[in-house]
């Protein structure tokens, strides 16, 4: 088992994922199901948290066979998985936005539906190509002809700027510092009152900071692509990591216990909050403090930097 | 002077908190004081993005309530601060990027002080939308935060070459 296994596990997700995702939303839309269409912003969001680790374990996995095949080939597959990602993360951003006014509108949100519909058409379309980029490196029997573009690289020439200009690290540091502080506020103030502080607000009333936390997470995201394309070996080569990735992933589980299901909602002014939702509340906390200490502990614990 | 920032300097606890492998040593500092500055500074955006108006069906006076953890990651990184502080002291203390943190730090905190008179002592708090200077207060205690963030993260690079960046 090496890193190449965890890419090679991971690749089919976002593909994949996107497509059950785009054929339920399909399915909802012409049934006009309501559940279904929440299952498949569901899955628009969950898939584009599993894209994140997919798209870092390319960087592994190139590191174990890049001496073996073509560097343009790997080169196009980043390019295309870069183009992918993007698409994919702001999908998935979008369905999640959809799926918390869909709490308080009980319906989708006008907006939603075509904007949700073309970009995830786009994310799956530019991921199976990248898929089918990545599938070519060590499959010569499929390439076509000429497949190797010797100009591909934007991915590495944007790594290249983010290293060759001492502005651009210090500065998205900052950033990170400044959504992680934005995303403390409603982990903080959530899941604090749910924990039994400040009583007299209800699970209702707080619902309305969540988007809040999201935008940090997306700041966050955004900067810390910056730092992994930028010098992805410090990262594919670190444990700590990994660890931190597996905790956004349950991050993301996490919120949306709080958006699907009624158990926090029965928490109103003066009320003390159900086991099960205080449980979440405390993991909640538990796993946030857990992503700032892993990302902390890079240069400390890990054998990269 | 820096003769007596040297000395803080050499003390033995600075040399273990800088030279120590472990990480209990300036690790797990530095870990504190971010997660202090997380609590800090997510306590007070979330104030102030209340009075500026943002999520408005949350009441604004029980907020009150989340200051003693304002105040816990507060002391906290006073603690943490000073000994990174004395850990460095001949570098960290001719940085001028450091009295702007500090000046942006207690500024914050003043104004804190402001919001918690002005609006949490407001008899109309919650019955009235907040004043244009209650949201004053809310924007300048964003702003002093930011800077205190900013400020904080580029000791790290501006100014003298510090023992302790890597």
């Amino acid at each position: 088992m090496n890193l190449a296994h965890v890419h090679l596990l991971l690749n089919h997700f976002p593909t994949i994922g996107f497509g059950i995702g785009l054929a339920l939303y399909f399915a909802a839309l012409i049934g006009k199901k309501d559940d279904l269409h929440r299952a498949s912003l569901v899955i628009f969001f969950l898939i584009a948290a599993v894209a994140i680790p997919t798209y870092m374990s390319g960087n592994a996995a190139e590191e174990v066979i890049k001496d073996k095949v073509a560097g343009g080939l790997i080169r196009a597959h980043e390019d295309a998985a870069l183009q992918a990602f993007i698409v994919m993360e702001i999908t998935g951003f979008l369905a999640w936005l959809a799926l918390w006014q869909y709490r308080l509108l009980k319906r989708a949100p006008g907006w939603s539906t075509p904007i949700i519909l073309l970009l995830s058409l786009i994310a799956f379309g530019l991921m199976a190509r990248a898929a089918n980029l990545g599938g070519e490196i060590n499959h010569p029997e499929i390439q076509a002809p000429g497949a190797v573009d010797a100009t591909a690289g934007w991915a590495r020439d944007f790594g290249a700027f983010v290293v060759g200009h001492t502005w651009v690290w210090p500065s998205c540091e900052t950033l990170h510092f400044v959504g992680l502080s934005i995303l403390f506020t409603t982990v903080l103030i959530v899941d604090l009152r749910m924990l039994g502080v400040a009583k007299k607000i209800s699970f209702s009333a707080l619902y309305q900071l969540m988007p809040l936390g999201m935008l940090g997470f997306a700041l966050n995201l955004v900067t810390g692509m910056f730092f992994f394309i930028g010098a992805p070996q410090q990262y594919t080569k670190n444990p700590v990591f990994y660890w931190k990735m597996v905790f956004v992933i349950l991050a993301a589980i996490n919120v949306l216990y709080f958006m699907l299901l009624d158990q926090p909602w029965t928490v109103g002014p003066e009320d003390e909050a159900p086991f099960g939702t205080k449980i979440m509340a405390a993991s909640a906390i538990f796993l946030w403090i857990g992503i700032l200490f892993f990302g902390h502990m890079l240069p400390f614990l890990g054998n990269a930097f | 002077m820096m003769d007596f920032l040297r000395a803080i300097e050499n003390a033995g606890f600075s040399r273990w908190v800088v030279e120590s492998s472990s990480v209990f040593a300036f690790p797990s500092i530095l870990l504190l004081h971010t997660i202090g500055m997380g609590v800090v500074v997510g306590i007070n955006a979330g104030i102030d993005l209340r009075i500026l108006g943002f999520a408005p069906a949350v009441p604004l006076a029980p907020l009150e309530r989340f200051l003693p953890f304002f105040w816990v990651g507060f002391w906290v990184n006073t603690v943490t601060g000073i000994i990174m502080l004395a850990a460095d002291a001949t570098t960290k203390a001719i940085n001028p990027d450091f009295y702007i943190k500090m000046a942006f730090v207690f500024l914050a905190v003043i104004n804190l002080n402001y919001i918690k008179k002005r609006v949490f002592r407001d008899p109309l708090i919650d019955k009235v939308p907040s004043s244009m200077n209650s949201k004053m207060l809310a924007v300048m205690n964003l702003v002093f935060w930011l800077g205190a963030i900013t400020a904080g993260r580029l000791l790290a690079y501006v100014g003298p070459v510090s023992g302790l960046s890597k």
